[in-house]
């Protein structure tokens, strides 16, 4: 059997070497350092080469591909964000200070302008808006029943007609 | 990081809060409390009565001639001012009446000279004839009452009710037109009116809308 030292210098990845795979089958402690040479070796020491894995090792060498390529699959997904957490924070901020600017400034438009802030030159030019005045009844009460008519004019009411049954003819 | 997440933080804070504040201001209630010295707080409150919001309300206090009023800040300032405006002393005003007998006649409606100042809101009623039998121009006091007696028969008693500046009219309480048939005094009608100062009111009353004869009553409150 060659020694450990010849081994190591000569071992190289997926070797068919007869006196190679003899030290890999019976020496442990060359065993890590063919395993890191290539991953194989572990199978080739344990007689590898000569089991069959159920389904054949066409089978086998497929699910562990699909299970590689899977796995591999989902670590690149997750890896691969368009933005980082830092610029989607500083687009959350800016949305939320455009939300917020945008209320402001709409709430400020909708509140009566205060009379503190009103500038005195704005005032001499804009009128003052005319008073309203609260409308009342022309008649609050009558004595008896009757109907009451008030009879608008031009948009004001200047006419009201008392008509009452009780009232002498000849008035 | 933690730097961004504070400054973040404080920037919605103030925000927060610059837009609660004057929310908070406008909503809040505030109690005042008016007492008056020349008028009653039973008709001051009916003065302010339209002025209320939603969650307004007052209260009147007999005893001390006072009114509770609650409202929101704003509404207490135009309030205020109204009933600084209603609570003075008694003002004086002149009330000037004229009677008219209105007649259906064929033809069109002739106003004589004398009435041509209210000749628009005498002919849109369905009379065509218009005669002037009296008129007065009486000058009173709120509280104060008046009464005429006219040359063709007639008489108009009434009293001068309280201004009201809301509506800038004043009530004219009691109204009462008479008419002396066979030496007695009759009583054609009485009413309460409001009327606005400097405005021209014609008060009509006949029996039914298909009366040939109507009563019409001039009116004109001014200062």
């Amino acid at each position: 059997m060659i020694s450990c030292q010849t081994y190591r210098a000569s071992l190289t990845a997926g070797t068919r070497d007869a006196a190679l795979l003899e030290h890999l089958r019976t020496c442990d402690a060359c065993l890590d350092f063919s395993v890191e040479v290539d991953p194989d070796n572990f199978f080739r020491s344990i007689g590898g080469s000569d089991l069959v894995p159920p389904g054949g090792v066409d089978a086998f060498v497929g699910d562990v591909m699909r299970a590689v390529q899977v796995r591999g699959k989902e670590t690149s997904m997750a890896a691969h964000h368009p933005l980082s957490w830092r610029q989607r924070l500083a687009i959350a901020a800016t949305v939320a200070a455009g939300v917020t600017g945008a209320t402001i400034f709409w709430q400020h438009e909708r509140q009566p302008s205060a009379p503190v802030a009103a500038p005195i030159a704005r005032a001499a030019v804009v009128p003052a808006p005319a008073k309203v005045l609260a409308t009342k009844p022309i008649v609050e009460t009558y004595s008896r029943n009757a109907t009451i008519v008030e009879v608008p004019s031009e948009g004001k009411v200047n006419v009201v007609m008392i008509f009452d049954e009780k009232l002498p003819a000849d008035l | 990081m933690k730097r961004l997440l504070i400054a973040l933080c404080a920037f919605l804070f103030v925000t927060g809060s610059v837009m609660a504040e004057p929310q908070r201001a406008g909503q809040a209630l505030t109690v005042r409390t008016f007492t008056f010295k020349h008028k009653e707080a039973d008709k001051a409150a009916a003065a302010i009565k339209s002025l209320l919001s939603a969650n307004g309300s007052v209260t009147i206090q007999p005893s001390t001639n006072a009114l509770v009023v609650t409202d929101h800040a704003e509404n207490l300032k135009a309030i205020a001012k109204t009933l600084t405006d209603f609570d003075v002393a008694a003002q004086p005003f002149r009330l000037q009446v004229r009677i008219v007998a209105a007649s259906r006649a064929p033809g069109g409606a002739r106003v004589p000279a004398n009435l041509q100042d209210i000749k628009e809101w005498l002919t849109v009623l369905p009379y065509q004839s218009f005669e002037k039998l009296g008129d007065a121009d009486m000058q009173g006091k709120e509280g104060e009452p008046g009464l005429v007696d006219m040359a063709s028969g007639y008489r108009a008693g009434f009293k001068f009710g309280d201004y009201d500046p809301a509506s800038d009219s004043i009530k004219i309480s009691d109204l009462q037109i008479s008419k002396v048939q066979n030496d007695q005094m009759t009583s054609l009608l009485k009413t309460s009116l409001n009327l606005r100062i400097g405005q021209t009111y014609v008060l009509g009353a006949a029996r039914s809308p298909e009366s040939k004869r109507a009563l019409m009553i001039v009116l004109v409150a001014r200062r």
